[in-house]
């Protein structure tokens, strides 16, 4: 490992071959007793007005010792760190952290005035909510762990920052509340992020895929959120969050398939009205996946599915349909896709016109024209309304809802049960940190059905969920 | 996932077990025992009920069926008879797999389908075969209320058109259909029988053995009322209701408006059968990893094996299932008997070996 020597030329030029790029520079000073300084920063992203203020003010009248401690106190910076691996202080330029050397130098000292673009704190799309906070994630990890650290104020959260990522270097910041998160989770979590050997993590979905004990399934095995009320309640409910820098998304484990079925506004509205509109999303999401499938089984291969007169209307809108069923379903579920795809990409304002032309146009004329049945386009319709439903699943109900069309229009509706029994089994059997994807449900766990697709008033959830064994069981006294 | 609970143990016996008797069996009794189909049923049940105890009682011994044989006769007897616990297994399987395949063709279906129909079940049965036979008790979670949710939908939509009356003066089919009737039972009550592989895989706990007993027969009641309920609504055409299930909703006065409703119904109970109906094979599978050791890859090429078997035999079966039928319930049904009720009731009468150290 190659360090700093107290010759401030040859660290300059060790830390530049190291550093080669147009956009890393150099300032060199010189402090009033003449002691000679540089600071080696990453133009683009390091806070000049900082550096100059923090830094190159404070130290024109140092008349210290050159020793790494003396230097750091003379700044007027609250972040600072001595450091004498030459690699290491490579890595902290790139990251923007610029690093200031100087002669006779013990070690050299970095300077937190890293530059910051953080967009402004928003309300997150993916996760609106009429009631409730409507502060979202952004992608700088600093405010994201602020927005979290406002919400608990306690001195058992913990956040441990750690790197993943040989090239990106990216900030991954593991949350949990002491004495309340399982131990086991934490250290597996930490565990798995240590074993990751990739490059670059742009995004924190890439961690899902480490962090999943299956991780080439369709099954979702880590919970996201963009919503920092909803990482902290998952956070005091036992579980461990990851926060990622340069991602909106938080992630958090062990994560259960129930949890996508919940909304932070379920906790702010009665009971009841939770109850009834987690059962809905779980209606939704059974229509969103079986209706299409079973509209295609029932005209193939059983008829008596429908009642005699919708029957009727149905024979006599496929009548001069050339597709087969299960082909025309397959269309128009196609074109709902891809409409679908091609809406949320464009701009606001084309994406009405295509609105336009997916609805009128396509639709209307495809109908008039005799391609497609108006009973397709209505059972695909609805079943994309009820896809959005429950939004945190979109990307494997849309794939069942696909296999599920499939089957029925191969095998019928004894296919799509058998469909069923295989999706059923493979949740069942799924299990990640220890925790069963299924639970409350499958096993069974009593106490938690009471904050599941059913909920109780705030004061019956006196314990924390059982599925997650925290040591630190009650949350109500 | 490694063990099955006390709860799932009894969602078993409750719901699922039940399940295996409301296709075929209904009318079979019916055909036999008329009127009176629910002694015979009741017999099976209380018999089935007893060989539960015993192997729940069994339970206590803390070891697998397995370990239990071994323990008792020596470890080359104990694979012998494994082994032809398993292929009793084996044959166990077939009945509930020509009931569902027939199942599946003639109320699935319209029109009689190529045997493409059917055949993705044998695909089920190879992944369910891989699975360790433990994992199923979280299956059982899920299975049960769907059972239950099957049948009570089921029995709603079908109490209304049921006359009890059907089923007096008790006792017209006399003591040959009594007999009868009970004979050609025996065939599916195989509850017992799959309760002993499952030794090994749940604790025995404080008063077990009552509760999973009492949680059987809790199921048979439901199951007899449905009989009760069936016969009320078809009367002497009983016999020619196949299946029993997907028979009697069908008069309900709703589905003229809303169409036949009770499929979501069917559906569940046909969901869960598919389970019910690949169980043996699992187990007979899980018997044989258990005795000669479970190297990797053997589970799903064992699974596959028996699949393979089985597609074979519902092949050359296809148009004999009656034939079939007469010989699993006439001429062989003497072996249920043997293997569900004597071997729980030999298994805990037999003196345990002294241990080896």
């Amino acid at each position: 490992m190659k360090t700093v020597s107290g010759d401030l030329e040859k660290t300059k030029d060790a830390l530049k071959k190291l550093l080669p790029a147009d956009d890393i520079l150099s300032f060199d000073f010189r402090s009033g007793s003449g002691m000679r300084f540089c600071v080696l920063f990453a133009d683009p992203i390091t806070d000049k007005d900082l550096l100059g203020e923090q830094v190159i003010r404070a130290l024109k009248s140092y008349a210290g010792a050159p020793k790494a401690e003396e230097v750091s106190a003379a700044l007027t910076s609250p972040e600072t760190k001595t450091e004498k691996s030459l690699d290491a202080l490579a890595r902290e330029v790139l990251i923007g952290n610029p690093v200031l050397l100087f002669s006779g130098m013990d070690g050299a000292v970095i300077v937190g005035t890293k530059k910051i673009f953080p967009r402004a704190v928003t309300e997150p799309p993916t996760d609106v909510a009429l009631k409730g906070p409507r502060e979202g994630f952004i992608e700088d990890f600093k405010v994201n762990t602020s927005l979290v650290r406002r919400r608990l104020k306690t001195g058992e959260l913990r956040m441990e920052t750690t790197e993943v990522g040989r090239r990106s270097n990216t900030v991954v910041v593991v949350c949990y509340l002491a004495g309340t998160a399982r131990q086991e989770v934490v250290e597996e979590v930490k565990q798995k992020l240590k074993d990751i050997d990739i490059d670059v993590i742009p995004d924190s979905s890439y961690l899902t895929h480490f962090l999943s004990s299956r991780p080439y399934s369709l099954v979702k095995q880590v919970g996201t959120t963009e919503k920092p009320d909803i990482f902290c309640a998952k956070l005091a409910e036992g579980r461990v969050g990851l926060i990622v820098d340069g991602s909106p998304i938080a992630l958090t484990v062990p994560y259960l398939l129930v949890e996508d079925f919940q909304s932070s506004e379920d906790y702010f509205v009665p009971s009841y009205r939770a109850t009834f509109t987690r059962l809905l999303r779980l209606l939704a999401l059974i229509v969103a996946i079986y209706l299409p499938a079973f509209y295609v089984a029932a005209q193939l291969f059983r008829l008596q599915l429908f009642p005699i007169k919708l029957l009727l209307t149905i024979a006599g809108s496929i009548r001069d349909i050339p597709f087969s069923p299960s082909l025309e379903m397959l269309l128009v579920l196609l074109v709902l896709e891809v409409l679908n795809e091609a809406s949320i990409r464009m701009p606001k304002y084309v994406g009405m016109a295509l609105s336009v032309v997916g609805a009128l146009v396509l639709g209307e004329t495809a109908v008039s024209a005799g391609f497609v049945s108006t009973p397709a386009i209505i059972m695909i319709a609805f079943s994309g309304i009820g896809l959005y439903a429950v939004p945190n699943l979109i990307e494997q109900t849309s794939v069942v809802r696909l296999v599920m069309l499939l089957v029925a229009g191969s095998v019928g509706t004894y296919g799509i049960i058998l469909a069923t029994a295989f999706m059923l089994l493979y949740l069942v059997t799924t299990e990640n940190f220890q925790t069963p994807l299924l639970a409350p449900f499958s096993p069974v766990v009593g106490k938690d059905l009471r904050d599941s697709l059913i909920k109780y008033n705030l004061g019956s959830l006196k314990t924390r969920p059982k599925t997650l064994h925290s040591p630190n069981k009650r949350r109500l006294a | 996932m490694n063990r099955i609970s006390k709860r799932q143990l009894l969602f078993f016996l409750a719901c699922v077990a039940p399940v295996g008797k409301l296709a075929l069996l209904p009318a079979r009794l019916a055909d036999k025992a008329g009127g009176d189909l629910l002694f015979p049923a009741l017999l099976q049940f209380l018999l089935q009920a007893g060989a539960i105890f015993c192997v729940l009682l069994l339970a206590k011994r803390g070891m697998s069926f397995f370990e239990l044989l071994k323990n008792t006769f020596g470890k080359v007897a104990a694979c012998v008879l494994i082994t032809v616990y398993a292929l009793f297994l084996l044959f166990a399987a077939l009945l509930p797999l020509l009931e569902q395949k027939l199942l599946v063709q003639t109320v699935f279906y319209d029109t009689l389908p190529s045997l493409v129909a059917f055949s993705p079940f044998f695909l089920f049965a190879v992944y369910l075969v891989s699975k360790p036979l433990a994992s199923f008790g979280r299956m059982w979670d899920i299975l049960a209320p769907l059972a239950a949710f099957g049948l009570a939908g089921i029995l709603v939509l079908s109490v209304g058109s049921a006359d009890f009356s059907a089923l007096a003066p008790v006792g017209a089919a006399g003591g040959k259909g009594f007999f009868e009737g009970t004979m050609s039972a025996f065939a599916w009550f195989c509850d017992a029988a799959l309760l002993l592989p499952l030794l090994g895989k749940f604790r025995y706990e404080k008063g077990l053995a009552w509760k999973g007993t009492l949680a059987y027969l809790g199921g048979g009641a439901a199951v007899l009322f449905f009989y009760a309920v069936f016969y009320g609504i078809f009367r002497e055409i009983a016999p020619a209701q196949l299946f029993a299930f997907t028979a009697t909703s069908k008069y309900f006065s709703g589905v003229s408006t809303l169409g036949r409703i009770d499929y979501l119904f069917i559906f569940a109970l046909s969901l869960v059968m598919s389970f019910w109906a690949a169980l043996p094979l699992q187990e007979a599978a899980d018997c044989v990893l258990e005795a000669y050791g479970r190297p990797r890859g053997l589970p799903t090429l064992l699974g596959v094996g028996l699949s393979a078997l089985y597609f074979v035999l519902s092949v050359v079966l296809d148009f004999r299932f009656t034939e079939a039928l007469d010989v699993i319930t006439g001429e062989l049904v003497w072996i249920f008997p043997v293997f569900c009720l004597l071997v729980p009731l030999l298994l805990l009468l037999t003196r345990r070996r002294r241990r080896e150290h």
